[in-house]
């Protein structure tokens, strides 16, 4: 028998920028070094803004953990800030709702929280579902929630960052040179592909760079697309935002500890806190006003002054298949989201996590490529519907775009989702959801989706303990906010000491 | 118009006794009513019944007691099912209700046996690594404890007769407000405008009225087969076997802990040990073995003299295209069958009635919501295909050559799902995980190794660890399966601790 694995991938290199291609040879270098593969980056150069920030999702946390990036080193280098959700409020008045990490109320009479509230709502209960949820709710005070033992047994909460784009792409950089990954500086790449027309090397300012597995994290996907020809499918009838904005402004005297997404009539302006400053960034239609307009508008809503404003132009699209020949692509390579739940970051995550299980062992990888490019485009898909979602279900008023916005096509399985949980307020949890069913909740229900009816084992319950157990969970979460540090204070903490991050009693692994 | 739902159920054997009773405990009296119809004139096709370690979580929904359960059903405790000459004559596996090994650093044990094998540190068989096998080996139970884990984590499911266990649950549900018809349906009548079943004649002239039907009629499918003309999707090819004799034998000395299955010439004899007897069956196929054969292999293979005249079902694998249509939905044989190599019978009953009581159109709307219906619909197609994978597995993976029944199934096209999943477990002994549907990856695994597939190689992110501490992790691990199998008491000794009756037959081997 010859020695295993020995047509398997040993050299691998990164074609990129910036986090997509610093985490991608971070997370490949610590998963692969081991089995003898070795990774280089060819390094394009920076396409970050000034301003641009990544809000993260929770998975995040546990990624650095595996990979021993400390939480106080990477808030404290990158001056970014913790987050707790969004808060999406509308500058014409409708109903402002949280999406917040975390789940909602806790189980009454051993049965699911929401059909008890539905039951309640339905029968004129003035109480907010949003207002049952802790992470929410510590949010809204301006605290920071570290979960412990007493939270675990109420529910799940969790957090994620508010990391400026470009001291947290040097850190990653820092972390994967420092364990030897090899860099190949560039002004321009291209691949070359050899007889079979899968990539030999990358050619990097007229030198040659050979290797045997390659990860396109570069922004116009030079690899995948240009090289290998694998054509994008445009998300455009989804999305109606084709421009965007970054700006900073003044940090605000108590830093929020979440993201706020405010709507307007042209688009939405969301604003994020670091350390330094607030980062804002508006997202909206060209037809609604020129670039001049855009930054009063932006201006406007954030009713601050903006410095550093960078303008550029919004393709959402979805690659046919990220995982082609010796290929695999990443971040804005495989897929242009939207960004409003600001999703980059963990589509970088969701396309490094499925390839660890996958990555070749042979020569021949065909099925590991099926695989994968069938589970990430879903995982893409199912991150679309959530965002279709938001522009679908909004009550943003009457300006043409939120107007249009409220008929973008759902697609099947997004409708027999939103179907579902309007008959009977059960959130369908399709394969490879990067959003649980706590977050579709705070979703379809902070757009004013009241279902129809809700899970008839709740009838069986006392309405005197629902109501006992209503007051007991807002007591609860009145009580133990008030108890909490302010986002500052535990910035401080976190910062001063090198071991003080927040242990994350509740994780999301993926 | 009332402000009940009239749930009528059509048929009273496993499956209508599960829906009733689970109806009775979990809907609300004042919104629901429950009827069922059975009729003394047709007999229920139960037998000696083996089940997945689901039905604790459905007789703890009833709050039923344990031991009372096994005592007043003959039960007895089970941790996998034994498949004798499967792969080939001579070949012996089990597959457990438990896992294989343990997750080090993240990554499954069967890379970390495959390359301790590789590297020729000379593992144990797999199978000494699983301590719900180790136990079976042993003919040992006891409860799996879940505060100290002491080697690996297993469950458990029973065998008992399922013609008591559905006598146990009608008195069960009858106590608690299931209002019982004895009758034989002899006409069903359908709303000519919203096609919804209404009306439904005996034989005796009467007729009784209904705004939700749950067919339970077994194979003849009264209801949505016969009436609403659902199609029956025929899975025949992949799986021909399509009668079964039945015949109970007394207890034997083997006293196991597991059901066993037995591969023959034209189909599979399956062995289920009660308290008091030990059910025997031959599941074949008329197109490889006649049904007086099969009779006498069966007679010839019993442990101990036939109590009875062995009785012969017949069935066809496949399930009707749609579960549940309208304002009828079929449980069990009604909507589908897929023969009990697996014990999944009883399973997907449960899974129904689960997903029933979650989607049960509420009162006001008259028995029919087509956006419930369908995800009920996605939820059965997911669980029945799911199943019906794994069950071919069983029988493609042989190498029996030269046996007719055994060469067809072996050359047979598979699905595409199947051949898929083989593909990526021989490339690298991966085995997706799903959300939806069943079975395990645990479960998968045992079947693929049991059947003799062996991996071309191992995951390389199992790379991490040096070679002699995973010599040394898989020694202790062995150690532990070994000693924490030989501390239980036997399966003999534990029933007759917790659950038994004096023995009737012979005495119990210890």
């Amino acid at each position: 028998m010859s020695a295993p694995g020995h047509l398997a991938p040993r050299h691998l290199i990164v074609v990129g920028a910036d986090a997509p291609a610093w985490l991608s040879a971070c997370v490949l270098h610590y998963a692969l070094a081991p089995a003898g593969v070795n990774v280089s980056v060819v390094e394009l150069p920076s396409r970050l803004r000034p301003a641009d920030l990544y809000a993260s999702l929770p998975a995040l946390e546990p990624l650095h953990t595996r990979l021993r990036i400390d939480e106080s080193k990477l808030i404290g280098a990158t001056r970014g800030a913790f987050t707790l959700g969004t808060m999406f409020t509308d500058t014409g008045g409708a109903p402002s709702f949280f999406h917040a990490y975390g789940s909602t109320g806790a189980r009454i009479d051993k049965k699911e929280f929401l059909p008890h509230w539905i039951k309640a709502r339905r029968a004129g209960f003035a109480v907010e579902f949003g207002e049952f949820c802790l992470t929410a709710s510590a949010a809204r005070h301006g605290r920071m929630l570290v979960p412990d033992a007493e939270l675990e047994s109420f529910g799940f909460t969790d957090y994620g960052y508010h990391l400026p784009a470009i001291p947290y792409a040097a850190l990653l950089k820092q972390w994967a040179m420092r364990r030897g990954v090899l860099l190949h500086p560039a002004r321009l790449a291209a691949a070359r592909l050899d007889a079979s027309g899968a990539i030999a090397g990358i050619d990097v300012d007229g030198r040659f760079v050979a290797g045997d597995f390659f990860i396109d994290a570069s922004d116009d996907a030079l690899l995948v697309g240009t090289a290998l020809g694998v054509a994008a499918e445009s998300w455009r009838s989804s999305f109606l935002a084709d421009r965007a904005l970054t700006a900073f402004a003044a940090p605000l005297p108590a830093p929020p500890v979440y993201s706020e997404v405010r709507a307007c009539s042209s688009g939405w302006v969301a604003l994020r806190a670091s350390q330094a400053c607030t980062h804002l960034l508006h997202a909206y239609s060209s037809e609604s006003g020129s670039d001049d307009v855009a930054l009063q508008t932006a201006a406007r809503v954030a009713r601050m002054d903006l410095r550093d404003a960078t303008i550029w132009t919004l393709e959402p699209a979805r690659r046919a298949h990220a995982w082609e020949r010796n290929c695999v692509a990443v971040g804005a390579a495989a897929c242009r989201f939207d960004p409003l739940h600001s999703v980059e970051l963990q589509a970088v995550q969701i396309g490094l996590v499925h390839l660890l299980p996958l990555f070749p062992v042979a020569a021949d990888h065909a099925v590991e490529q099926a695989e994968y490019n069938r589970n990430v485009g879903a995982a893409f898909e199912r991150i679309r519907d959530f965002q279709v979602a938001h522009y679908l279900l909004n009550r943003y008023g009457e300006s043409t775009f939120w107007q249009r916005a409220r008929a973008t096509p759902p697609g099947a399985a997004l409708a027999h989702k939103i179907d579902a949980f309007r008959a009977r307020g059960d959130v369908i949890s399709y394969e490879d959801e990067t959003f649980a069913i706590d977050d579709w909740q705070a979703l379809l229900l902070g757009h004013g989706l009241l279902p129809e009816s809700y899970d008839p084992a709740v009838d069986r319950t006392e309405p005197a303990l629902v109501e006992r157990e209503f007051r007991r969970i807002l007591d609860f979460i009145r009580k133990k906010v008030s108890g909490q540090m302010t986002h500052a204070e535990y910035l401080q903490t976190v910062c001063a000491s090198p071991h003080a991050g927040a242990s994350s009693a509740a994780r999301r692994i993926s | 118009m009332t402000s009940t739902l009239r749930i009528v159920i059509v048929g009273g054997g496993s499956a209508g006794w599960m829906c009733a009773a689970a109806c009775a405990q979990v809907l609300p009296p004042h919104r629901y009513s429950i009827t069922l119809i059975e009729s003394d004139e047709i007999g229920t096709v139960g037998v000696g019944e083996a089940t997945l370690p689901a039905l604790k979580d459905f007789n703890d929904l009833l709050g039923i007691d344990e031991s009372e359960f096994m005592r007043e059903t003959h039960g007895t405790f089970k941790l996998g099912i034994e498949f004798r000459d499967w792969d080939r004559r001579g070949q012996h596996y089990i597959h457990p209700f438990g896992s294989f090994g343990q997750l080090w650093g993240g990554v499954e044990f069967q890379h970390h046996w495959m390359r301790a094998r590789e590297r020729g540190l000379n593992p144990a068989p797999l199978e000494e690594y699983c301590g719900a096998i180790a136990a079976c080996r042993r003919n040992a139970f006891d409860f799996p404890d879940t505060r100290s884990i002491r080697s690996t984590f297993y469950g458990y499911a029973y065998h008992f007769d399922a013609g008591l266990y559905a006598g146990f649950l009608r008195t069960w549900a009858i106590a608690r407000g299931v209002q019982r018809i004895e009758g034989q349906v002899v006409g069903v009548a359908v709303n000519g405008e919203s096609g919804n079943v209404e009306t439904l004649t005996f034989k005796s002239g009467e007729t009784l009225t209904g705004d939700f039907f749950v067919d339970c009629s077994g194979f003849r499918s009264l209801l949505l087969g016969e009436k609403l003309q659902v199609p029956w999707e025929d899975w025949s090819e992949w799986l021909p076997c399509d009668r079964a004799w039945a015949v109970p034998c007394e207890r034997s000395a083997d006293f196991t802990p597991f059901t066993r299955s037995i591969a023959q010439k034209g189909g599979w004899i399956w062995r289920i040990p009660l308290q008091h007897r030990t059910g025997n069956g031959h599941v074949f196929s008329t197109r490889f073995i006649s049904e007086d054969e099969a009779r006498a292999t069966l007679l010839g293979q019993l442990d101990a003299p036939a109590q009875i005249e062995p009785r012969m079902l017949r069935f066809r694998a496949g399930r009707r295209a749609q579960a549940w249509r309208k304002n009828c939905v079929a449980l069990g044989l009604a909507s589908g069958f897929l023969e009990p190599l697996e014990s999944t019978s009883l399973f997907l009953i449960q899974k129904a009635v689960q997903d029933m009581l979650r989607l049960i159109p509420a009162p006001e709307s008259r028995g029919s919501d087509a956006r419930l219906t369908r995800e009920f619909n996605r939820q059965s197609d997911a669980l029945y295909e799911r199943i019906r994978d794994f069950l071919i597995l069983h029988y493609v993976a042989n190498r029996r050559v030269g046996e007719p029944l055994w060469d067809h199934v072996r050359s047979y096209p598979l699905p595409e799902s199947l051949t898929h999943k083989l593909a990526l477990f021989g490339s690298r002994g991966h085995v997706p995980y799903f959300k939806d549907g069943f079975f395990s990856r645990d479960s998968w695994l045992a079947v693929l190794f049991g059947q003799g597939l062996m991996p071309r190689t191992y995951d390389r992110l199992a790379e991490f660890m040096a070679v002699d501490q995973l010599a040394e992790k898989l020694r202790d691990l062995h150690e532990c399966v070994a000693t924490h199998a030989a501390d239980m008491p036997t399966h003999a000794q534990l029933i007759a601790r917790f659950c038994g009756q004096p023995p009737r037959s012979r005495a119990v081997s210890t």
